[in-house]
């Protein structure tokens, strides 16, 4: 029933919930951007050890923002937080190049999975504002998802948490492209 | 974009079955009305299905096979509960934790009316079965007993509505017992894995703040952030060693008490069979846990006896007696090494539960604990009919478990019940050691008389401990009736810097304990208060009669050495 309740939300407001996970190598600013994003402040956080989950209203969306530890020991333990997800914000810290190959690696291996396969995939090229970072273009060439993804709807944008470069603009980008699938 | 026929910039492909739907179709083959009567091998095939699957499957199929319980037709009815019977006997954990769901439970009983019929009917009688034989096992003997609490809750609604249960075989109850076998380090791990996924994806997607707090505690046990699995993988194998190695012993005594013994005699040769059976399996620890010197020994010394128990056995079936006198069994020392480990559990264990969670109490406590049964219940029963209108699975019939929190959370709360806390953390362990006698350095003891001298203004500061390297100092004050501030500082006392520094604190479980994260973890030489951390308890009321204890522990890294100190703290009163 409660269900029902929000698919008349749905078709009365346009109001809509969703869930959102957030994964990334450790160090890739995850938790800096969900901060900033729940409460427009900079929290320096040490590494997360478990997970944090905030809402975040944008729009008429409900984001349940789930992110959750990168560190190696932590990456098995990801799929657990797979089911219902509806968007995947794949964080990737553009200035680390020597790690890239390992985010590329670990993006593939979750997006492979099953209960992934329907799933919008973002990409933020974090930590825009370092001086040697790559921009959205070469992250995204590097991590070649054009050629790898076919059915899934994907993006690429460049993002700086400390500023709150580049996070609307994901969410919003997440909003236009599942709206279609709701009404289907 | 409308409903109808169009193509979108997506390939076109062919909607593909999710794994649900197979198990679904595979759970209705197996109670399809074709069937003349419960056909094993497919109800086998959905257990199998699901141990493999794992993730969703459990909950999905319980949820299925519920439905079909409920269903008008009564053959269906009983296939189904047929099929929930191997499930449950053959899924372990992932399937018990969704059987001890309330809003599965509440389904189950659906079909009961208010007060029990004069006669039940044939699907009534197979669910009081199920529910009996599940509180008689799992509720009871499973190591996860605490998760089943609403299956003991929905026995006693029954049992006070005036439901009878029928009573048990014993062959029945027998399956559902615990084993006892001796597992490999590896196979433990593995078996806590399963259970551990699936209870963290149980909270997930429960999501209550209460369990999302659980779920990232048991995140860092599962990362291995935490040694819990290490310590109880040890202490299992240990435990089944010692049950060993007393059926040893009386296997000795058997086959030593007379010349003759009765060698078809039926304990003796389970007894052959179970020391027969474990032989191989002490290669397998060995080789696994190859760094425990005192374990190998142990098990080294242990299987030269099995194999002269197993002789001499041999010996005497085949009639040669004079031979098998020769053979002198060094004797068993069956205590040494599982006092061992399990004080050494017991040492760690403090530290598990680091205090501020709620689930050790809404765990009820067995039956006849609690303070009031019938208060319980009634109040149960209050909550029957306002239980949440918006959702559809799990309302339950007339008969349902409140929206409440399980029924015995009216045990008193205790006000210091940290030693409490582990004790029931270890059901199986002797109780812990004394804290004091902690693996903690020299000079940290001192201060429990030492705070009441510090009894008086606010924030002062005072000692909790300093050893050769870490002075931990706290300032305490009071903010308000029910809450306490306290900021700790962290000086190095000695010439080498600490690192890695790691403080926790627990309070007692009746009040809540906020922390922030610590500036820093790393104090240079000689630093004075390079690191500090604020923190607050709540619900520590003024003037309680009994000083406020917290335990702490401290770990960090000097000359590359890791160091931890841990022990108990009075609060001066304020």
């Amino acid at each position: 029933m409660g269900n029902s309740i929000s698919k008349v939300m749905v078709k009365m407001f346009g109001y809509r919930e969703m869930k959102i996970l957030m994964l990334g190598l450790d160090n890739a600013g995850k938790t800096t951007i969900l901060y900033k994003l729940k409460l427009n402040k900079i929290k320096t956080s040490a590494p997360t050890v478990g997970f944090n989950v905030e809402t975040v209203s944008f729009r008429n969306v409900k984001f349940n923002m789930w992110d959750v530890g990168g560190q190696d020991r932590l990456r098995p333990l990801w799929r657990h937080y797979f089911p219902a997800t509806t968007a995947l914000i794949f964080v990737v810290d553009s200035q680390d190049m020597k790690r890239l190959n390992e985010a590329k690696e670990e993006l593939y291996s979750i997006i492979s999975d099953k209960e992934m396969e329907d799933v919008v995939l973002l990409v933020l090229a974090n930590k825009q504002d370092l001086k040697d970072a790559m921009n959205p273009q070469e992250v995204s060439d590097y991590l070649e998802l054009k050629d790898h993804l076919n059915n899934q709807l994907w993006c690429v944008i460049g993002s700086n948490a400390l500023t709150g470069q580049g996070l609307v603009e994901g969410l919003s980008w997440i909003t236009n492209n599942t709206k279609a699938k709701d009404k289907k | 974009m409308s409903q109808g026929i169009y193509l979108t910039d997506q390939p076109v492909r062919r909607p593909q079955p999710s794994p649900g739907n197979s198990l679904i179709r595979k759970i209705q083959r197996a109670c399809r009305l074709t069937l003349a009567e419960p056909d094993l091998g497919l109800n086998l095939d959905v257990a199998d299905f699901i141990n493999a699957k794992q993730g969703a499957a459990p909950r999905d199929a319980a949820i299925a096979i519920v439905k079909l319980i409920n269903s008008r037709d009564t053959h269906t009815a009983v296939f189904a509960l047929a099929l929930l019977d191997v499930l449950v006997k053959n899924c372990g954990y992932p399937f018990h934790l969704q059987i001890s769901r309330k809003e599965f439970l509440n389904e189950l009983v659906k079909r009961f009316p208010e007060r029990p019929p004069l006669r039940f009917t044939k699907v009534q009688r197979l669910v009081l079965t199920a529910i009996e034989e599940w509180y008689q096992t799992i509720c009871k003997h499973a190591s996860y007993k605490e998760d089943m609490g609403y299956i003991r809750d929905m026995h006693r609604l029954l049992k006070y509505k005036g439901y009878i249960f029928p009573k048990i075989k014993e062959e029945d109850l027998a399956v559902l017992r615990p084993g006892d076998h001796l597992k490999t380090p590896s196979e433990i791990q593995k078996e806590q894995e399963i259970a551990q996924a699936a209870k963290l994806e149980e909270l997930i997607r429960r999501g209550r703040p209460e369990d999302l707090k659980e779920a990232n505690k048991l995140m860092k046990v599962m990362a291995g952030f935490k040694e819990d699995n290490v310590i109880k993988s040890k202490q299992l194998i240990n435990e089944e060693l010692f049950k060993l190695k007393r059926k040893a012993d009386l296997f000795k005594d058997m086959l030593s008490t007379s010349e003759q013994p009765n060698m078809d005699n039926e304990t003796l040769v389970e007894l052959y069979s179970a020391l027969k059976v474990s032989q191989p399996k002490f290669q397998k620890i060995i080789e696994e846990e190859h760094d425990d010197d005192e374990l190998i020994q142990d098990i080294l010394q242990f299987n030269d006896t099995v194999n002269q128990l197993v002789q001499k056995y041999i010996l005497l079936k085949t009639g040669n007696t004079s031979e098998a006198a020769n053979i002198q069994v060094s004797s068993i020392s069956s205590s040494a090494p599982a006092g061992r480990s399990s004080g050494a559990l017991a040492n760690e264990l403090n530290l598990i539960d680091f205090g501020d969670d709620e689930e050790p109490s809404s765990s009820p406590p067995p039956a006849g604990e609690s303070g009031n049964p019938v208060e319980d219940l009634l109040g149960d029963l209050n909550n029957l009919s306002f239980s949440q209108p918006s959702q559809t699975f799990g309302l339950g019939g007339s008969i349902s478990l409140g929206a409440a929190q399980p029924t015995s959370q009216v045990t008193p709360a205790s006000d210091f019940d940290l030693l409490a806390g582990f004790s029931n953390a270890s059901s199986s362990t002797p109780p812990p050691p004394p804290l004091r006698q902690g693996n903690s350095n020299s000079g940290s003891f001192a201060f429990d008389g030492f705070a009441d001298a510090f009894n008086s203004p606010k924030a002062e500061r005072v000692l909790v401990s300093s050893s050769s390297h870490l002075k931990i100092e706290f300032e305490v004050s009071r903010q308000s009736e029910s809450s306490i501030k306290i900021s700790s500082f962290f000086s190095n006392e000695g010439v080498v810097p600490i690192s890695g520094l790691t403080f926790m604190v627990a309070v007692p479980k009746s009040m809540a304990l906020k922390l922030d994260p610590q500036s820093g973890n790393f104090i240079s030489a000689g630093g004075k208060d390079e690191v500090f951390q604020f923190g607050s308890i709540e619900n520590a009321p003024a003037n309680s009669s009994k000083p406020l204890k917290v335990k702490w522990k401290a770990s960090y890294v000097v000359s590359s050495t890791p160091v931890e100190e841990t022990a108990v703290f009075t609060l001066p009163q304020i």
